[in-house]
């Protein structure tokens, strides 16, 4: 089992980061959100070093917790903080040239519509942050997509993360949306105490719907409570062809009825195939 | 399909492996032929009863079935499953588990590959692994070098059979050094079966002269031009070397020994 990508993601822009204090903040974040928090640092305002800096700061502040440090289009620096994931946004390196620089790290893609979440599906990202969902001030003229993104960014079978408007309240439309979690810049940043905003954030989501998974390598969501069972008939593989293995374990094929997914699960489905 | 070697002159003894008995000395891999149709007719031809198997990843988008059940009739076959690719003990151990979860048999045949360029075996993480497997009661036919000490302590560690190779795999060098294959089968008592390396009938014959118990090979047959064919004059190649041993070869000379009669020549 690897560690589940989280459901909250804490976003930071220049301007957050130019206001200062984004590592107390951060820390103050990662005590009330543990392994369910992201932050994730994004700046252009930066240079390599202080960006490595803030990003080194920042992931020894989320680690006692186990938060997961993002840091967004700089695959060099994600590498050299020892970063949990890379995010990339428009304009960043496409995710095969990304994974040159981070192999075995998780690649998000920022999408804002449709064509481009397939895209991002297709280049092989691990899950989507889609959004604005709602009119933000982080993006003023850009026009509010709403909640059909995330059904849209959705139905490519990768974890989304909404962005964009989002607070506690509107937090259950994204879900409801299909989305896995939400991220947010000024509802966690701007507040005066950002571990109770964060508290409110958790508070306000709902047990997600559905799961992110690993199977194959590749990233997938499945409902709540599918079985590796109920895995194989999605997939329609016959059970009878195929070996699983669930985080590193062989499960027998008369366990395949009652083992059930849990997120950021890993799955192996093996074959034979023609060899020497 | 007629061989040259007929039942009545050429009585050979079964190959037995790990309590299981097979009357082809000859086992093939389906690896890398043109496509399955020719790859099972390869396998008829060849009159294999072995043919290794890799495990992977099953194909998610369910635009291409490139399992090879599909295609091989594992009632007919004996299916063993190789730990190819794999560069750690603990790889290897990981693949073989998975292959024993398929259900067919307890055997693999066990690669540990130490160098890319070469594919030269691991012999360290070849003897961990198999140790660690035979434990499991996996019956553990080792792909190895033709090194006489790493062929006994893979004996020593329970294989049910050893397999050195002929030449690096995939490269049809032939026997590069009889010498070793020779002094293996003599000392061990575990079947000692040449794996990899063959490239032509030729040099399957001069392997089976030197007295193993079978061979084993892929590229040889599936990359030849006529696939088919060359599996048929490899079934051939393996049952004369393997007739010839039994027969047992005239000595080498340095001169010449005249075939007929010096007498009654005319004055």
């Amino acid at each position: 089992m690897i560690a589940p990508l989280p459901r909250l993601h804490a976003v930071t822009d220049d301007r957050t980061v130019a206001a200062g204090g984004i590592v107390e903040r951060a820390a103050a974040l990662a005590v009330a959100a543990g392994p369910e928090l992201a932050v994730h640092v994004r700046t252009r305002a930066l240079g390599g070093a202080a960006l490595l800096d803030l990003a080194r700061a920042v992931g020894a502040a989320l680690a006692p917790h186990g938060g997961w440090l993002v840091v967004n289009d700089r695959a060099d620096v994600a590498r050299a903080a020892g970063a949990r994931a890379l995010q990339l946004g428009r304009g960043a390196l496409d995710v095969q040239a990304a994974r040159r620089v981070v192999p075995g790290m998780p690649v998000g893609r920022s999408v804002h519509d449709e064509a481009s979440a397939r895209a991002a599906r297709a280049e092989g990202a691990d899950y989507l942050v889609a959004g604005p969902l709602f009119a933000t001030a982080s993006h003023p003229g850009t026009a509010a997509a709403g909640p059909a993104l995330v059904r849209r960014a959705a139905a490519t079978g990768l974890p989304v993360i909404a962005i964009g408007g989002l607070t506690p309240e509107r937090a259950g439309a994204a879900l409801e949306a299909g989305a896995w979690g939400v991220a947010a810049v000024r509802a966690l940043w701007d507040e005066a105490d950002p571990g109770a905003a964060a508290r409110a954030f958790l508070a306000a989501l709902p047990a997600a719907a559905t799961l992110p998974v690993v199977v194959n390598g590749e990233s997938r969501v499945v409902p709540a409570g599918t079985t590796l069972r109920g895995l194989l008939e999605q997939l329609d593989l016959d059970p009878r062809a195929v070996v699983v293995e669930h985080n590193r374990r062989i499960v027998r094929r008369d366990a395949l009825e009652t083992a059930r997914l849990a997120a950021g699960d890993a799955v192996e489905l093996v074959h034979f195939v023609g060899g020497g | 399909m007629a061989t040259a070697v007929t039942e009545s002159v050429f009585q050979d003894t079964p190959l037995v492996v790990g309590g299981r008995t097979f009357r082809s000395r000859l086992l093939v891999g389906t690896g890398k032929y043109k496509d399955n149709a020719v790859m099972v007719r390869a396998l008829e031809a060849s009159g294999a009863e072995v043919v290794t198997v890799a495990v992977r990843r099953i194909s998610l988008d369910r635009t291409k079935e490139e399992g090879i059940l599909y295609h091989l009739d594992p009632g007919r076959f004996f299916l063993l499953a190789n730990t190819a690719g794999c560069y750690t003990a603990e790889d290897a151990v990981r693949y073989a588990r998975l292959a024993r979860e398929a259900g067919f048999n307890q055997f693999v045949k066990l690669e540990v590959i130490g160098d890319q360029k070469t594919l030269l075996p691991d012999v360290a993480g070849l003897l961990e692994a198999a140790r660690t497997l035979v434990k499991e009661g996996c019956k553990v036919m080792a792909y190895t070098n033709d090194d006489l000490v790493t062929a006994l302590r893979l004996e020593d560690a329970g294989c049910v059979a050893v397999m050195p190779l002929a030449s690096p795999i995939g490269s049809g060098l032939g026997l590069l050094n009889p010498y070793s294959i020779r002094t293996i089968k003599a000392r061990l008592t575990v079947p000692v079966i040449v794996d990899a390396g063959v490239g032509t009938a030729s040099d399957a014959c001069v392997t089976m002269e030197q007295g193993v118990d079978g061979l084993l090979m892929n590229t040889a047959i599936a990359e030849a031009a006529d696939a088919v064919a060359m599996a048929h004059a490899m079934r051939l190649a393996t049952e004369a070397g393997r007739a010839a041993f039994l027969a047992g070869r005239m000595p080498r000379r340095e001169v010449a020994v005249p075939s007929s009669p010096t007498a009654g020549m005319l004055a």
